[in-house]
């Protein structure tokens, strides 16, 4: 008999041997009826954990050793806000403060008055919180300059916010020309009450 | 060596099976409830109860601590003594422990619908109940830890490490994050406020997943998986590797929960890691699962008990894979508010947790009642429509999470965020949530087939309450050369402490550091306590369950800032008992919705929204809130509120605290003022002026700090 074979006896002797995998069981483990192999644990798991808890360690080197800007977040948030700043693009230097009436533009108007507008001043501008956009009273005056510095700047004390960091130039004119040419004059379901003077309509 | 005969009871065990089943139907039709109250605000037809704020902690109360709470329990008296070898130490610290907790899952029920509630995620019960459960919990550990001492086998196997592990850790976990100051029976604050409680919360909050929803399920799956395949475990050395590293390294990763948020990075930093380190010890269990099938594949084609394991395990390895991912900041800073978590812990519920259980129910019934299944091709439907119903329920959620995420960041090429009204993001995906329901009706509808065929299970045959068995007593002393962990496993005492000890040293050292270094939260000197009208607007906002659909939360991120305004600092929070920072944003983030700038809305806009918000916006999701209206604010209890915040630390002076009724009612005069001169009709006394007073505080104090320069470090 060789070494090989002495040895491999031995285990027979020692180990019940699993007769669907080949597996050793282990001695004397039995629960119930429940039965253990002596299966070594997987490489391929071992070397995941392995990796896994290096990963960590890299991680909190980075994080205490070298201080690493991406884990840092206030500092991330900076790096980010400096980057938007560069690529912000700036609004034309040819922006006039007009009416815009054609169709794109008012349905632009239309869908942000939906959005964001409705919320205060309702669906069909018969006004809530906010004034009834569709007779011809006004609180802070009637004409496209008037409420392009109202919707910009914000009445705060009132509950109006300003939408300069919401709402870009041309979305400003565009819902604004919504109103103007579209809301105001048609009949809502339940106006609110005339608020500030009535002025002539200049539209 | 002298053979004994005993006897194992069956009714325990049966009777714990029985109510598994019928809080898991009840548990999924409330998830149902509250799938469909977000898609329809006239659910609710206008009464509390049916809010989705109070039905959604009803919902994942009744899914955690009653289905999954009762079927642990099943396959814990059912396996621990045929493991044992011996009769369940007392059969009346069995029934407390059955009794006590159908109790305590009834009072939640009432409780949590009636808005009682301390307003901490998956730890919602008030004190009084909280006691109740450590109560009875003790009694569950001392049956459980005695009749293991009565044991005749030598060592105990790897599911009652499991078991063991499981019953001390919850017990830490629930007390340490139940301290709270009662007020009354039904209200309490917790003892830790801000990033403390926040800390402690989601320690909790993820180590409920991990030892409520994981390891004793993982103890079920070690004895039910071999006993269903009649095959052998795969590895004896897996299972001890993956069970330490698992218990270790799960205690340190609840600060995932909180990434990006005012926590500090260090803590953030432990929770990725733990959680990335995570991944090996979970897939352990998974491989000891599903390799243990080796060489019985051809029954899993057959047997609808193996299938559903299968699946079960399957998900197991899919969801702490997943979780591990969404652990990375790269990651969660897309994942985290939105849907993406919802169908994550889905996976983790209806797939292990449900599958799991429904095939171990499948195998216990025979068995109780000594006759075949009724039907194996309606267990087979079964399998089919919660696999699938699974699928249907999470593959939407993800796409709605993704496109959410996706949807709060977008800015056009001027700088301004695409979507600025945030109730597009929801409509976007709102037939997702369509889809989603309607997995979850197949989910059920599989749920009510297993009822039926377990009932014709049981009429088929009788109830076997008894059942004998014989084995040698156990003997003491030395049998030959054994390994360290096989000495152990003699020592169940020992063992426990050990574990005990693995879970705590990760809690600790996240704690001690966050409580005792000042600059872990810098002070902010601007920031103040709530008036008495504010604190008691904050209880009625925990009340009603507001932190379920808003979080408090503003993240670090330019789309962030951009749509709520200057992000969340850890100094702020300092006076929140509890923390409100939520998890989800199904609504807007409301932590500067006082600020004036980009949230700000008038008080008479929040009243018209309170009392009826498809007013200010047709489309919106939230339900209507017209009790707020005319409920009037209990001022008696208010000088016992401020008595109260003050033990916890609050600086309230005294002449606050006496004034504070007056006070009260000051501020709430001048609102309801302001309100009836904007036309609104309302008292003083009204609940929703306390309400609008906390809405419009919040987020203001750190204005007046950058006002007046005076920010202290």
């Amino acid at each position: 008999m060789t070494t090989d074979e002495i040895s491999k006896n031995k285990d027979q002797e020692q180990y019940e041997i699993d007769t669907l995998t080949n597996d050793r069981l282990i001695k004397d483990h039995e629960y119930d009826g429940i039965k253990e192999l002596d299966n070594d644990l997987p490489p391929w798991w071992k070397w995941l954990f392995y990796i896994s808890i290096a990963f960590g360690i890299i991680y909190l080197v980075r994080l205490w050793v070298f201080q690493s800007e991406d884990l840092y977040q206030v500092q991330e948030y900076q790096k980010d806000m400096e980057e938007a700043a560069s690529i912000v693009t700036k609004p034309a230097a040819d922006f006039e403060i007009k009416v815009l009436d054609d169709p794109a533009s008012l349905a632009n108007g239309k869908d942000t008055y939906d959005k964001i507008c409705q919320v205060c001043h309702l669906i069909d501008g018969g006004g809530l919180v906010g004034p009834n956009f569709t007779d011809n009273y006004w609180i802070h005056g009637n004409t496209m300059e008037d409420m392009y510095q109202i919707v910009t700047d914000g009445v705060i004390e009132k509950g109006m916010i300003p939408y300069k960091d919401q709402l870009s130039p041309t979305q400003r004119l565009e819902v604004l020309s919504y109103i103007i040419k579209d809301l105001h004059g048609t009949t809502p379901a339940n106006p609110k009450a005339p608020q500030g003077e009535e002025l002539e309509w200049p539209y | 060596m002298a053979i004994e005969k005993f006897t194992y009871d069956n009714k325990l065990a049966k009777s714990f099976a029985v109510v598994t089943i019928l809080w898991g139907v009840v548990g999924f039709l409330v998830g149902l409830i509250a799938a469909l109250a977000i898609l329809w605000p006239s659910v609710s037809m206008e009464m509390p109860f049916l809010t989705f704020g109070r039905v959604r902690p009803l919902h994942t109360n009744a899914a955690i601590f009653a289905f999954v709470g009762n079927a642990i329990f099943t396959g814990v008296y059912y396996s621990l003594p045929r493991l044992l070898k011996t009769p369940i130490y007392s059969k009346i610290l069995g029934w407390l422990h059955f009794w006590g907790w159908q109790l305590i899952i009834v009072l939640a029920a009432v409780s949590l619908l009636a808005g009682i509630t301390t307003g901490k995620e998956y730890a919602e019960l008030e004190w009084p109940i909280d006691i109740l459960i450590a109560a009875v919990w003790v009694i569950f550990g001392w049956n459980m830890i005695a009749t293991i001492l009565n044991r005749r086998t030598r060592h105990i196997y790897v599911a009652i490490w499991f078991y063991l592990a499981t019953f001390v850790t919850v017990a830490v976990l629930h007390i340490v994050n139940s301290f709270e100051l009662p007020v009354s029976l039904f209200k309490s604050y917790p003892l830790y406020a801000g990033v403390q409680d926040a800390l402690v919360q989601w320690w909790y909050g993820h180590n409920a997943v991990a030892f409520f929803l994981t390891t004793p399920i993982l103890g079920l799956m070690y004895y039910f998986v071999p006993k269903a395949a009649n095959r052998p475990i795969y590895s004896y050395k897996l299972s001890i590797i993956h069970f330490w590293a698992l218990i270790f390294i799960y205690i340190w990763a609840g600060p995932h929960h909180l990434l990006y948020s005012s926590t500090p990075d260090w803590a953030q930093a432990l929770g990725v890691v733990f959680s990335i380190a995570l991944i090996a010890p979970s897939w352990g269990g998974m491989i000891n699962g599903l390799l243990t099938l080796r060489g019985a594949w051809d029954k899993v084609r057959q047997d609808p008990v193996l299938k559903m394991f299968v699946v079960g395990v399957t998900a197991y390895g899919m969801s702490t894979f997943e979780g591990p991912l969404l652990s990375l900041k790269s990651v969660n800073a897309i994942s985290h508010f939105t849907d993406w978590t919802i169908a994550h812990v889905h996976i983790g519920t209806l797939g292990w947790n449900g599958m799991l259980t429904f095939g171990m129910l499948y195998w216990l019934f025979p068995r109780f009642y000594k006759v075949k299944l009724y039907s194996t091709s309606l267990a087979n439907t079964h399998f089919w429509l919660a696999t699938l119903g699974m699928l249907f329920f999470a593959i939407p959620l993800y796409f709605a999470g993704f496109t959410q995420a996706l949807m709060w960041k977008q800015f056009t090429p001027e700088g301004y965020l695409k979507y600025t009204n945030f109730l597009e993001t929801y409509t976007q995906i709102r037939t997702m949530h369509l889809l989603r329901a309607f997995g979850g009706v197949m989910y059920l509808t599989g749920a009510v087939l297993m009822v039926i065929n377990l009932i014709k299970t049981a009429q088929a045959g009788k109830f076997a309450r008894y059942e004998e068995d014989q084995a040698a007593s156990r003997e003491s002393g030395n049998h030959g050369a054994e390994t360290f962990h096989r000495r152990l496993e003699r020592k169940p005492v020992t063992f426990t402490i050990l574990a005990l000890v693995a879970i705590l040293i990760g809690g600790i050292v996240e704690f001690l550091p966050m409580f005792l270094i000042k600059s872990n939260i810098p002070t902010i000197a601007s920031v103040k306590p709530y008036t008495p009208l504010e604190l008691e607007g904050r209880d009625i906002y925990i009340r009603e369950g507001c932190y379920n659909c808003h979080s408090q939360m503003i993240r670090p991120f330019r789309s962030e800032v951009e749509r709520y305004g200057e992000y969340s600092k850890a100094g702020e929070n300092v006076y929140d008992h509890p923390f409100q920072w939520g998890s989800r944003r199904t609504g807007p983030d409301l932590a500067r919705e006082g600020v004036k700038g980009k949230m700000y809305k008038p008080d008479s806009w929040h009243y018209e929204h309170f009392v009826n918000p498809q007013k200010t916006n047709i489309q919106s999701i939230m339900p209507p809130y017209p009790w707020l209206a005319s409920n009037d604010i209990d001022v008696d209890k208010i000088p016992a509120k401020l008595r109260a915040m003050k033990k916890l630390g609050v600086p309230y002076s005294d002449a606050e605290i006496e004034n504070a009724v007056s006070a009260l009612q000051k501020q709430a005069q001048g609102i309801a003022e302001g309100l009836r001169q904007s036309g609104i009709e309302v008292e003083d006394q009204r609940e929703i002026i306390a309400l609008i007073a906390y809405m419009q505080r919040l987020g203001t104090d750190i204005g007046k700090a950058s006002a007046s320069g005076m920010t202290s470090k």
